[in-house]
């Protein structure tokens, strides 16, 4: 019983690390990549671990991978806004068939994107 | 609300520290005992009282909801990101917040930072803008009505 | 075929394919802020490669490692955005 568990988490975790890889290779842009990439990253690490801790089934191991997984889910999405922030200050364009940018006049960066493609019902 | 986790906390120390037996499963039963006897306890004093046992279920199913949402976000990306063409259409747009305080707006911004497909980018200076960047933007009135219905009016009960 | 086995055979090898993928980005990439990306996302993967090094070897001291490893990664993002910022101010 417990042979399958860590078999199908640590498949789902393989699987879910295998697209974030692709993804961060063939997706357009800097930001597409960014939102795509970490989440599914740590989802499948999550999983690893899960898979880790069932396999042990110590008190001591456990906390150490809950640990692990909480350390992950707290830090990513801070380093994922830190990081995209500063790529727009710094002035990375985003991907040409974005449809809008909001953020334009906050700080002046030229990414010749229409203010208004977006459908306002 | 708070004196009353904490008290549950208690017990549940005291029924681990009673068996001796340092399990996860063991502690989650003390926790689930503390929290009946501390129920049975409060049952007839007011409503401001017996908040913190409305909240704790609320609570987990929140976080069952979440790991759902976050399950189908996945996939839809995952699905997008092994099929040749591109069908991503993204923009970054202004999302007005009801969430007041740095506690609120943070949970509210990892919640949002956690699904795949949309991320934050930037909070105004006065906090009560987001910028939000989504990879699949067809209808902005909806978009934002999606996210205010499904997720932080949610989160907002539950904090609040 | 046993659980070790799965996990040597078929497991170990997707994620070093992953790994491959992702230091292709890091040598590719544009910008200094994708290179800081793939570099935080190797890391997550070398947490997550340690995990499952851990099973196939039986041993949970690895464990210790991944933590100090997860620690490393965010300081390091953090770090470099923080630079990258203050250096696009000064000039």
């Amino acid at each position: 019983m417990t042979d399958i568990l860590i078999m199908v988490l640590s498949t789902l975790g393989a699987i879910f690390i295998l697209i974030a890889s692709i993804g961060i290779v063939r997706m357009p842009d800097f930001y597409t990549r960014l939102s795509i990439t970490i989440k599914a990253a740590t989802l499948g690490i999550g999983c690893i671990l899960a898979a880790a801790a069932i396999h042990f089934s110590e008190f001591s191991t456990t906390t150490k991978v809950i640990a692990i997984i909480f350390f992950l889910f707290i830090t990513s999405p801070v380093a994922a806004f830190l990081i995209a922030r500063t790529a727009y200050i710094t002035g990375i364009k985003l991907w040409d068939k974005s449809i809008v940018d909001e953020l334009q006049d906050r700080y002046d960066n030229n990414n010749n994107i229409p203010n208004n493609r977006c459908k306002e019902e | 609300m708070l004196k009353y986790f904490l008290l549950n906390l208690l017990l549940t120390f005291v029924w681990v520290a009673l068996t001796g037996q340092l399990n996860y499963s063991n502690f989650l039963f003390g926790y689930l005992a503390g929290f009946f006897i501390l129920w049975m306890l409060t049952r007839h004093s007011n409503l401001k009282e017996k908040q913190y046992f409305y909240r704790v279920p609320k609570a987990l199913v929140f976080t069952m909801y979440f790991f759902y949402d976050m399950m189908e976000a996945n996939l839809r990306v995952a699905k997008d990101v092994i099929t040749p063409n591109y069908n991503t259409t993204p923009g970054i747009i202004k999302y007005p917040l009801d969430a007041k305080t740095d506690f609120e707006i943070t949970m509210l911004t990892n919640i949002i930072a956690l699904t795949p497909g949309t991320m934050v980018m930037d909070i105004a200076d006065d906090k009560s803008y987001l910028y939000i960047h989504t990879m699949y933007l067809r209808n902005k009135q909806k978009f934002i009505r999606n996210l205010k219905d499904r997720t932080e009016t949610k989160l907002l009960e539950l904090l609040r | 075929m046993t659980v070790d086995d799965y996990l040597f055979y078929v497991i170990m090898p997707i994620i070093s394919l992953s790994l491959i993928f992702i230091f292709i980005r890091f040598l590719k990439g544009p910008s200094v802020a994708d290179r800081v990306v793939a570099l935080d996302l190797l890391i997550t993967v070398g947490v997550g490669v340690i995990g499952l090094f851990s099973l196939i070897a039986d041993s949970a001291l690895f464990l210790d490692v991944a933590i100090i490893l997860a620690l490393i990664a965010f300081l390091g993002t953090v770090a470099f955005s923080f630079y990258l910022e203050k250096r696009n101010r000064d000039d």
